[in-house]
């Protein structure tokens, strides 16, 4: 199983040294397990001008499971106000949980992550985000979340 | 033993029959790859060596095609909810094409 995740990781990373999708960079890729890339969105929304760092893990059973995807917070970045991100970075995303696909990447990710971004309205943390922040599991994988919001 | 090919001579190839018009394969194109291990139909998956009747593509009825053993690790998965990874339409094998 580990070369089947390190064959489409090797593709995909060609392609995206090749061509990132528009508002997203590469920052690293030191191995095939753990990639950081850059995130902004270009055009008008609430996050114009604000740069975000996501980071991607990929497991041995990529992409038949999920990677677990966080936005960075450390002295650089921080996890954009929105209220499906926590302030930890973790995402409440179904492509992450229950809708993943395997036919996902990181690119596709990255433009879902940067729509969702786009169509927020308020710029807050979801409910409850101290609480969950307080509690929650290093890896926002370990989380059952509940997706009852279609609209952002 | 080390044999060095100085010269052959190709008198035939062979194609999986994804129902695609045109004649000439396409290189690259979007539609010859298995969405799941971006590799193309007449390469072999993952797991597997050498391309072939050991390792078949797969036709959903609703006209995805996978490799056979990709989608089957993925249906092998709950995560999957026997989906197709497409349209996520239930997955249901086409037996002829």
């Amino acid at each position: 199983m580990a070369t089947f995740s390190s064959r489409r990781l090797t593709k995909e990373l060609v392609a995206l040294r090749e061509e990132c999708p528009a508002g997203i960079t590469l920052l690293s890729t030191e191995d095939l397990k753990s990639w950081t890339l850059s995130l902004e969105l270009l055009g008008e929304s609430l996050f114009k001008g604000e740069v975000f760092a996501l980071r991607f893990t990929f497991g041995s059973r990529y992409p038949i499971e999920a990677p677990e995807v966080v936005f960075v917070v450390n002295d650089k970045y921080k996890a954009p106000m929105h209220p499906h991100v926590y302030s930890n970075g973790h995402i409440c995303a179904s492509i992450l949980g229950s809708e993943w696909s395997p036919v996902l990447n990181t690119s596709t990710i990255c433009i879902t992550l940067q729509s969702m971004l786009a169509s927020c309205k308020k710029k807050e943390r979801p409910e409850g985000n101290d609480r969950y922040v307080k509690n929650a599991p290093l890896s926002p994988k370990n989380t059952h979340f509940l997706y009852d919001d279609d609209s952002v | 033993m080390k044999v060095i090919v100085h010269r052959w001579n190709a008198i035939a190839q062979w194609r999986w029959d994804v129902g695609q018009d045109g004649d000439g394969p396409d290189e690259d194109s979007e539609e010859d790859l298995c969405g799941i291990c971006r590799a193309s139909y007449e390469g072999c998956c993952p797991t597997c060596k050498v391309p072939g009747d050991d390792c078949p593509l797969i036709w959903g009825k609703c006209s995805h095609v996978f490799h056979m053993h990709c989608l089957l690790k993925w249906i092998a998965t709950p995560a999957s909810k026997s989906q197709c990874p497409m349209d996520r339409r239930p997955w249901g094998t086409r037996k002829s094409r």
